[in-house]
């Protein structure tokens, strides 16, 4: 015991404090600075190693390589990049953690909001097809978390059919399905029937991805559907007047990923 | 009849050795025990400023730090810090978390003044004047020498304490409160007593004032 006593003391003593500035601000270790985007100031950071968080230290995420981080940052901040500043700040979101095979207790996710921690982790690795989506869907979750008082879940559940019921939790459940319905019935994904929350992300994520013209069709052809895209766009506007939906960027760069 | 007993060459080259060697240890003790040395101090009494009303006067022990202050950026944070400033609560109160060439901190005026220091709570301690709201809105850079007002992990929670950066740091604008920048006498700051294996100082060096130019 007392050899180990030694030991631990020697290393104390001779290794020299390493002070982390991002550690500090936002409590994950091992991490890097990758950018700093002028407009909208978000701040991209990377994993330069393994970090595990939460109190039992169940969200672990793993590092990528440079050529990972640099393809998807690209994508990542094209996308985010439509989200602005004075947004930004109203939602408290400032860091935007780039890392790959992400899990909370095991069950891997696209990413994890953290409005209190300005912070979203995501999954670079998670499902390609969707990425774009699950950045937008994520962004949702903060503004959600941010907004809970406007983004009321008994008022959305009231859309529904009435003999229809989400699931207790988002991982209760085995609707887990991304695939946009072609007969969308009041869902835009399986995923959507797991919780409300998840319904809104949903939304929010096909709102800002599909074209004006495809959602234009589906508010015509589904009332489910079109009350809860007037919900979401309401009540973002609400929080943020100057807000904006479509995709204007989207043509000119083609960036979606293969 | 004492016989006289001439050195030999050898002797005086011995002896002349001993005496250089104690003359040079004795030097270098007192060059490595002064840690100012070489330190300029900057006398702000010799230098011209454009907005005298905003400069502050740090004085800590290798010499003076003169700063800067911005209450266009964050008016009330200046506030704050000049009311604080002004009343000389500063004075002997301990920069008690120091990163090498990174970030020195003071301003801990309930638990870090030199006559009652508390290791226990340093860091934690209260101006008794209330709490200020983070102004973060305003472009900043903070380049090295910039002076912040330190917080807790939430916003809104400034009060006394105050750090001064040595380093840019990009990542704290839109996180705190600036209040400044050092315009002469970083150098001094970088002599205040740091450890290599913790941010918080046994034995810390102290504020010796803390003025207002005018």
């Amino acid at each position: 015991m007392k050899l180990f006593k030694v030991i631990l003391l020697t290393i104390f003593f001779i290794t020299p404090l390493k002070a982390n500035t991002i550690y500090n601000l936002i409590k994950i270790p091992n991490l890097e600075l990758y950018q700093i985007d002028k407009k909208n100031q978000l701040r991209y950071l990377y994993a330069s190693s393994s970090f595990r968080l939460g109190v039992k230290k169940n969200i672990v995420c793993m590092n990528s390589t440079k050529e990972d981080y640099n393809k998807k940052f690209k994508l990542i901040s094209y996308n985010l990049n439509r989200y602005s500043k004075d947004f930004l700040k109203k939602i408290n979101l400032r860091y935007i953690v780039m890392c790959e095979n992400l899990s909370i207790s095991g069950i891997n996710t696209a990413g994890i909001p953290d409005n209190i921690m300005k912070t979203l982790i995501l999954d670079i690795k998670f499902n390609e097809k969707y990425f774009k989506r699950a950045i937008h869907h994520e962004v949702f979750h903060i503004i959600n978390d941010s907004f809970k008082e406007i983004f009321n879940e008994d008022e959305w559940v009231k859309f529904n059919n009435k003999n229809f019921k989400y699931a207790d939790c988002s991982t209760c459940t085995k609707k887990l399905g991304l695939n946009t319905y072609t007969n969308t019935n009041g869902f835009f994904t399986e995923y959507s029937q797991s919780t409300p929350s998840e319904d809104m992300a949903e939304t929010f994520s096909h709102i800002m991805t599909l074209s004006p013209k495809k959602i234009k069709e589906i508010n015509d052809s589904d009332n489910i559907l079109k009350n809860k895209v007037e919900f979401i766009k309401y009540r973002l506007l609400k929080i943020y007047k100057d807000f904006k939906f479509s995709e204007e960027l989207k043509t000119s760069m083609n960036l979606t990923v293969k | 009849m004492i016989k006289k007993i001439k050195a030999s060459l050898f002797e005086k080259i011995i002896f002349v050795f001993l005496i250089t060697l104690a003359s040079v240890t004795l030097g270098s003790y007192f060059v490595i025990k002064n840690k100012c040395l070489f330190i300029k101090n900057h006398n702000p009494k010799n230098i011209n400023f454009e907005k005298p009303e905003n400069i502050v006067i740090l004085n800590v022990p290798c010499g003076n730090v003169i700063i800067e202050l911005y209450p266009n950026v964050s008016p009330k944070g200046v506030e704050r810090f000049k009311t604080l400033i002004k009343s000389g609560l500063y004075d002997d109160v301990a920069f008690h978390r120091v990163i090498k060439d990174k970030l020195v901190q003071a301003g801990d005026l309930e638990f870090g003044k030199k006559n009652s220091i508390n290791y226990g709570k340093i860091g934690t301690g209260k101006s008794g004047l209330g709490t200020i709201k983070s102004e973060v809105d305003n472009d900043f850079n903070f380049t090295k020498g910039s002076v912040g007002l330190a917080r807790t992990f939430k916003n809104d929670t400034e009060d006394s304490q105050f750090f001064i950066i040595l380093q840019d740091e990009p990542l704290f604008e839109g996180e705190y409160t600036p209040v400044g920048k050092v315009l002469y006498g970083l150098e001094v700051l970088k002599k205040i007593k740091y450890q290599r294996h913790s941010e918080y100082i046994l034995r810390p060096d102290f504020i010796n004032s803390f003025r207002v130019l005018n």
